[in-house]
């Protein structure tokens, strides 16, 4: 190498070298300095709130309901400014693992419950709320232990949306169609209700099942009742049981005996959540093994006002029907680094107490997480929605979601085992090693 | 560089800015994430220092890697076979077709679609009879009822249906290289050849082929190394489902990366798939190297 040559490569090496550095610099200074509170001084200073959310799809209620309080905050307090950044639930728990990477999380964001968001907590990305909870009684709206599910260590990090039951909605008319007299409240009568409208030629279960956590949902209805009660998969995080359990193989083989009757569409593992969930609401299928957080949009389909609503039924005689698969919502969390902690602190304050209020009026309701205050009759609300209402008042309990109780190495390979199920059928006993092995491998 | 007689200096002053960009952002993201394989990280929280132990695990006790890797080549592989085949269709075209752009204009056309409309009209086209799938549907019509099949979620078939659809969406892409190339070569060339004797076949061993081997050569790379990195086609359609039968190394990276949260294991795949396209890239390279030297 010439001498020149050599100059030049090594400006070239020492350049990129302190262009990486100064990246890396900026990158640290950032994030500390700017954390700690605003003295109350500055509250007429204009603020910028940024709001990431998942209520992208302006016809639906949470839609409405997340405008319409921001608008009325915004009217009052000209000072501060509420930017949204709405997503669809995929991009937003994307987006929000790439923020917290780079600590950069929004003043608001969406978080799910329990292992879901623990990672986040862990890493002291979000900010406790307790001092929000406690201010004029907020907590008190909120249903009994709803907030458990996202307190670590005493500290509430997120108020939740709502608190749905996952339930079995079917389509009147499609069952009067088959002859079909007596609602299921067996597994085998549900096999049997099955078998008899997969022969009439009627898409007896809708599921899209490309999203893997369709399917687990239905199967945690299962496990719930083969394991006799909830808590199955806490016992096995204490310890205190395995995947080898009898519960959860008698459950993977109910799972198959569901599959192999043909209760889902063909080729069900190519179908998203929305397109599964809209073969039930174009009346194409019978029933759909959902949460009640579809109510609303139920209700805004072409079959509304002919489905209705029943508990999951008993396993092998085994299981209660008041306990369910419970899915405590999405729910909004505050950044600890955000800038503005106490403006956002007091919107959030604002939104929660709001909240309740402005979704019944919007018919948005059911499966609200805090208590509400009305007649659904008077104010309008369908005959679904008031007998799962009724369904509420007996809740004795139930699991949440295999992806919010595990963590998320161990949730992805359960998720596509189940999906597994749906294409070919395996040995249940084989199922649940695997499950086993998984779980130890990533504890 | 002599030839142009200016200082190194000058040279750099041009290439330098660039040189830094591109160092930027391709060189060092790789080695970051080469260090990231070395961490037990969830792309959250502290990261955790285990050296070797994630690539240990990709190459012996994970159950999914392998099959996604064997996937992965025979994309790459069946995404060269079709550029023979564009190269007969350039040469036929070019010599028997008038006015062939507008052919090759109409096969480029699902090049220009973004892969998610392409993975959308597919999918509809796979669907089952029953959600108006039309390929099954066609199959029903002239009674070959028994060949309809959900062809996305069958785990032995699903990735064939990938490959077609592949295939389909680059073939324009290949034939418009082949064919610019094919009418690049002289005209003189061929007119001399007729006059010594060789025409057609003959003309085409002699003249085409040493002639478009360097633009041959631009389509395999180009071909094997981008279905290397196939993942927006698989997303769109089958998510790398159902239960992985559909995973490549690339959709198996980022399902670990950003699904599983297992960012220091994702980062392990993304260097096992940098160290594969460059090794690729080399032996084509290599292969081609011979390969020109014998032809010509």
């Amino acid at each position: 190498m010439s001498r020149t040559k050599m100059k030049a490569f090594a400006i070239v090496v020492v350049s990129a070298l302190a262009l990486t550095l100064a990246a890396c610099n900026n990158g640290q200074s950032a994030s500390p300095g700017n954390s700690g509170e605003p003295s109350r001084g500055t509250e007429t200073k204009d603020v910028t709130i940024t709001f990431q959310n998942i209520n992208p799809d302006p016809s639906t209620p949470s839609y409405k309901m997340i405008k319409q309080i921001v608008g009325q905050y915004e009217q009052d307090h000209p000072h501060v400014k509420i930017e949204l950044d709405s997503l669809n639930t995929d991009q937003q728990k994307l987006k929000l693992k790439t923020q917290a990477a780079a600590k950069e999380v929004p003043d608001i964001t969406i978080v799910n419950p329990a292992a879901q968001m623990k990672p986040f907590v862990d890493a002291g990305l979000l900010a406790p709320l307790n001092d929000v909870a406690d201010k004029e009684g907020l907590k008190d709206t909120f249903q009994n232990g709803l907030l458990n599910y996202y307190s670590f260590d005493d500290k509430l990090y997120a108020f939740p949306d709502g608190n749905n039951i996952e339930v079995v909605f079917y389509n009147k008319e499609l069952f009067k169609q088959a002859g079909i007299q007596k609602l299921p409240t067996t597994f085998d009568e549900l096999i049997t209700t099955v078998k008899t409208l997969k022969a009439k030629g009627i898409t007896p279960i809708a599921i899209g099942e490309k999203d893997s956590w369709t399917g687990s949902l239905l199967f945690m209805n299962i496990l719930l009742r083969t394991n006799e009660g909830p808590n199955f998969l806490n016992d096995v995080l204490d310890g205190k049981k395995t995947f080898n359990d009898p519960a959860f193989v008698e459950a993977v083989d109910a799972f198959q005996e569901l599959v192999q009757a043909g209760a889902f569409p063909d080729g069900a593992t190519s179908i998203d959540y929305n397109a599964g969930g809209n073969i039930f609401k174009t009346g194409k299928a019978a029933m759909y093994i959902m949460g009640t957080w579809e109510t609303g949009s139920i209700d805004a389909s072409s079959v509304a006002g002919k489905v209705g609503a029943f508990q999951f039924p008993t396993v092998n005689g085994k299981g209660d029907v008041n306990e369910y698969v419970i899915a405590p919502g999405s729910a909004f969390a505050v950044s600890a680094n955000s800038e503005h902690l106490q403006e956002t602190k007091d919107f959030l304050h604002y939104f929660i107490k709001e909240m309740p209020k402005i979704q019944f009026d919007l018919k948005n309701a059911i499966g609200s997480g805090q208590k509400m205050k009305g007649d659904l009759k008077e104010a309008g609300y369908s005959e679904l929605a008031i007998s799962l209402n009724e369904l509420f008042k007996n809740v004795k309990g139930g699991d949440l979601a295999f992806d919010n109780t595990m963590n998320p190495a161990i949730a992805q390979a359960h998720l596509s085992s189940i999906q597994n199920l749906f294409v070919q059928k395996e040995d249940s006993a084989q199922v649940a090693k695997e499950h086993q092995n998984t779980f130890e491998a990533n504890k | 560089m002599n030839v142009l007689k200016v200082p190194a200096r000058t040279i750099a002053v041009f290439v330098l800015p660039c040189l830094l960009l591109y160092t930027c952002m391709v060189f060092v993201p790789i080695l970051v994430s080469v260090y990231c394989g070395l961490l037990d990280w969830n792309g959250i929280a502290e990261a955790k220092f285990v050296g070797l132990a994630n690539f240990e695990r990709i190459f012996t006790a994970d159950s999914v890697f392998w099959p996604s890797v064997k996937r992965t080549m025979m994309f790459a592989v069946f995404s060269m076979l079709e550029i023979p085949f564009c190269l007969l269709l350039a040469i036929l075209l070019n010599r028997y077709v008038r006015k062939a752009n507008t052919l090759v204009t109409m096969y480029f056309l699902p090049v220009i679609l973004s892969v998610v409309i392409i993975g959308q009209l597919w999918k509809t086209i796979y669907n089952p009879a029953s959600m108006g799938g039309m390929l099954n549907g066609i199959l029903m019509a002239i009674g070959l009822e028994s060949w309809t099949r959900s062809w996305l979620t069958e785990p032995q078939i699903a990735m064939y249906a990938l490959y077609f659809v592949s295939l389909w969406q680059y073939f324009g892409y290949h034939l418009l290289i082949q064919f610019t190339g094919v009418q690049n070569i002289p005209n003189e060339l061929y007119e001399a050849a007729k006059i010594d004797g060789a025409e057609g076949f003959k003309a085409d061993r002699y003249i085409t082929l040493p002639l478009i081997v360097p633009i041959f050569k631009i389509s395999i790379v180009l071909a094997f190394i981008g279905s290397l990195q196939s993942f927006d086609l698989i997303w769109v359609m089958t998510g790398g489902g159902p239960a992985h039968a559909t995973d490549t190394v690339s959709t198996y990276m980022y399902n670990m990366s950003f699904l599983s949260m297992k960012y220091g294991y994702g980062s392990a795949l993304a260097s096992i798939l940098v160290v594969i396209c460059l090794s690729f890239t080399i032996v084509i390279n290599f292969v081609f190297k011979r390969i020109e030297n014998k032809v010509s």
